[in-house]
């Protein structure tokens, strides 16, 4: 329980992060996109996008930059803006990374959807410490306190467990070929 | 830890880039002899992927919450009349 407080601390300082970012940033991308056309509902998926670009940079590199905060998630916008009304153009600069952000509405039946849905429930406990070392990249310490291991050992000992056990998972559900080629 | 879990570590090492140069030349050579390990790489590259994606999914959930916060309750009421604002046209039954 302890434990889960702690996990639920950092949940509250990414909001806290999210929450300081739409204030500063949304009011500039909504007006960009309204100057361009769009909806209300365009403004807001191009911003949420920008602001999970915006956090992957953030956890993969210190990034220096040369505007404001908002001048970078404007300008992330626009790029996502632009991409989202030159569909025909499929393949721009953006590297593959972002692939996928908007594509997370997936066909239902999709052995991908499936998978996550299991993943959801039964391998929750694993895919949070997994997110927690690979997507949100936090200190090997930080970690070990926010799930409640000893030591940074023992943290590191459980993260290959869990990877070995969703390995085996993501194998046994995820098989039609194709999909795994996708 | 037990021989698995090395092996999981090692191509974890593998494919961040954690190793050197000769052992990441030498893992190389694994792959060409055992298809069995090539075979796990290429699940574990997929794992990655689905970490990634669960992820995403999970932060933009995390999102979605700030953003319903700020156009639901009345404490953030003229922000979101100052978003709204921009779009004349805006739909009512939004949100």
């Amino acid at each position: 329980m302890a434990e889960m407080m702690v996990t639920e601390d950092v949940a509250a300082e990414r909001k806290a992060f999210f929450m300081d970012l739409y204030q500063k940033a949304f009011p500039l991308v909504a007006r960009y996109v309204s100057s361009m056309g769009g909806s209300f509902e365009e403004a807001k998926d191009v911003f949420q996008d920008a602001l999970v670009i915006y956090y992957e940079k953030l956890t993969t590199a210190p990034i220096e930059l040369q505007h404001s905060e908002k001048a970078y998630l404007l300008g992330i916008a626009k790029h996502l803006w632009a991409r989202k009304n030159n569909s025909k153009q499929r393949h721009t600069s953006l590297d593959d990374s972002l692939e996928g952000i908007a594509a997370t509405e997936n066909d239902p039946a999709s052995s991908t959807e499936k998978l996550m849905e299991l993943l959801n429930t039964a391998g929750q406990k694993c895919m949070e410490l997994l997110r927690a070392f690979y997507y949100d990249k936090l200190p090997l310490h930080k970690i070990s306190g926010l799930f409640g291991f000893s030591g940074t050992r023992s943290a590191t000992v459980q993260k290959y467990k869990c990877l070995e056990k969703i390995r085996d998972t993501v194998k046994e559900k995820s098989l039609t070929y194709e999909d795994f080629l996708e | 830890m037990r021989t698995s879990l090395n092996e999981i570590k090692q191509i974890d090492d593998y494919l961040f880039r954690h190793t050197t140069e000769a052992d990441h030349l030498l893992f190389e050579a694994r792959l060409i002899l055992q298809p069995t390990l090539r075979e796990k790489v290429l699940w574990q590259q997929r794992t990655y992927d689905i970490i990634r994606q669960y992820s995403r999914r999970k932060l933009k959930a995390e999102i979605e919450t700030v953003h319903q916060q700020l156009f639901n309750e009345p404490e953030h009421h003229s922000f979101s009349r100052k978003i709204r604002a921009f779009f004349s046209s805006f739909d009512s039954a939004q949100d």
